[in-house]
């Protein structure tokens, strides 16, 4: 009696868990459809995704004391590629020498390291805990193609601010853009 | 493991039997569960999803389509801008694509005649756009290929500025800006594919072999294939091997590293090369142009 309990309640989830994972997936998959009168056919074609899962964050920063973030810290800037596994991609960032106040009365200098940036070519999306790629590498120039596995790759960014000591309070901003292309179309 | 463990406090066949039953399906469900979750996790994560990886323009259709869709939970603002960037090599055979965007000499360029539409738009959670292109070329353009960089850029649509957590203090706000740059080809006439190689060479450098491949384009449009090679040993034994996907516009210089594994294999070593425009899953078949094919084997140093 229990087992065959058990075999239903089984059944039951797994069912439930399967109609769930389709409703769920269904808005990921971009796929084009050419109908023709008596039969279908479907292209599925194939997508990139570039997303940014973390961005870089110093936190409360005061005038005169420079603030430093690590690439393999907690606050260090992620951006994540997934796309077509096997291929290739090459990896280009462009990045601000400045931020500034929404009104643009103030600027602050931010700089990025020769050694700010880490690409991860595991699954890992993790900063603080890197898998396999290529660690400390210059961000204005990723030269090293990277190969996405079938969970893509991952790229961690650090950085450092310096306000001076007369640097007015407030938010400031900036914009850092990440672009990504086949290296194999 | 539950078994025994139930064996040695003496509970009777028919009890342990259902209890085996019952951990095996609660492991199932956690199994799934955790499965699920992961799934969330990564779908919540989700950016900007960009389809197809290249755009293919006929001159007699003269249209092509892209779809854009954010399947995040907040809006995105998007940009679709042109750019051109071909796959280019240094002599350490790294290969990159860096876009420029203004005085482009190249010949093969459809920068300036090729338009999409919509180019900026606010795309809502789970909500997708198709973009539209339509090339209108000059009346002289030859046959050939002609190539630009569709590049989409996206950034979340609302943005806050965090407030100082402490009088007089600075806080910063750094927008990560996404762009994807996918190839755009618009083709007209007869379009051959065709590759020449040039220097090659296979070298042992530690625990793998180098392998640099200079290849040159000698046909009419972009050879787009597989680049294949296997290192072997004296006895046909193959000790590893590695496949890369191939875009040649022009010139590329390729460098394949090979690892060279443990075991027992007899030197001298040796590589095969083999390229094909066969074996490319991302591009559909009508859109792929069939080319020579290349094999050769390189001596190890």
């Amino acid at each position: 009696m229990r087992n065959s309990i058990s075999k239903s309640l089984a059944r039951f989830v797994s069912i439930v868990t399967i109609v769930t994972f389709a409703a769920v997936l269904k808005p990921s998959t971009v796929s084009a459809q050419d109908v023709a009168n008596g039969s279908a056919t479907a292209t599925v074609q194939a997508v990139l995704v570039v997303t940014s899962t973390a961005a870089l964050a110093f936190g409360n920063v005061f005038q005169g004391v420079s603030t430093s973030v690590a690439n393999a810290a907690a606050g260090a800037g992620v951006f994540t590629v997934t796309g077509q596994a096997s291929s290739v991609i090459a990896m280009y960032m462009q990045l601000p020498d400045y931020m500034s106040t929404a009104t643009g009365d103030d600027r602050m200098v931010i700089s990025f390291s020769a050694t700010d940036a880490s690409v991860d070519s595991t699954a890992n999306t993790t900063p603080t805990t890197f898998g396999t790629g290529w660690q400390n590498t210059n961000p204005h120039n990723i030269n090293a193609a990277t190969e996405l596995g079938n969970a893509g790759a991952a790229l961690f960014l650090g950085g450092k601010v310096l306000p001076t000591v007369d640097q007015a309070a407030g938010a400031y901003t900036a914009d850092i853009i990440l672009t990504v292309a086949y290296t194999g179309t | 493991m539950l078994e025994k463990t139930l064996i040695k406090q003496n509970i009777p066949a028919e009890r342990r039997l259902c209890a085996t039953r019952r951990g095996f399906v609660f492991g199932k469900i956690s199994l799934i569960t955790a499965l699920f979750l992961a799934v969330m996790v990564l779908h919540s994560a989700a950016g900007v999803l960009v389809a197809p990886t290249v755009i293919f323009i006929s001159d007699k259709g003269r249209t092509g389509r892209m779809t854009v869709q954010n399947p995040t939970d907040k809006p995105q603002e998007i940009t679709v801008y042109f750019s051109f960037g071909l796959p280019k090599s240094d002599s350490l055979g790294n290969v990159t694509v860096r876009l420029t965007d203004t005085l482009i000499t190249d010949p093969n360029s459809a920068l300036g005649w090729v338009k999409a539409f919509p180019r900026k738009m606010i795309l809502q959670p789970k909500g997708s756009q198709v973009v539209r292109f339509r090339a209108t070329p000059p009346k002289d353009l030859p046959e050939g290929e002609y190539w630009a960089r569709v590049v989409v850029r996206s950034q979340d649509g609302e943005t806050t500025l965090p407030s100082p957590t402490a009088e007089g203090a600075i806080t910063t706000k750094l927008n990560m800006i996404m762009q994807t740059a996918i190839m755009l080809k618009y083709r007209k006439g007869q379009l051959t594919s065709k590759l020449e190689l040039g220097e090659t060479s296979a070298t042992v450098d530690g625990e793998k072999v180098k392998v640099m491949i200079d290849m040159k384009n000698t046909g009419n449009c972009s050879y787009i294939g597989m680049l294949a090679c296997r290192l072997m040993d004296a006895n046909n034994k193959e000790i590893s091997h590695a496949s890369v996907q191939l875009a040649v516009y022009r010139n590329l210089l390729r460098r394949v590293e090979l690892p060279i594994r443990e075991g027992s294999f007899m030197k001298p070593y040796r590589v095969e090369i083999g390229i094909s425009t066969s074996g490319r899953k991302d591009i559909a078949a009508e859109d792929m142009i069939t080319g020579n094919e290349i094999s050769q084997a390189l001596a190890v140093q």
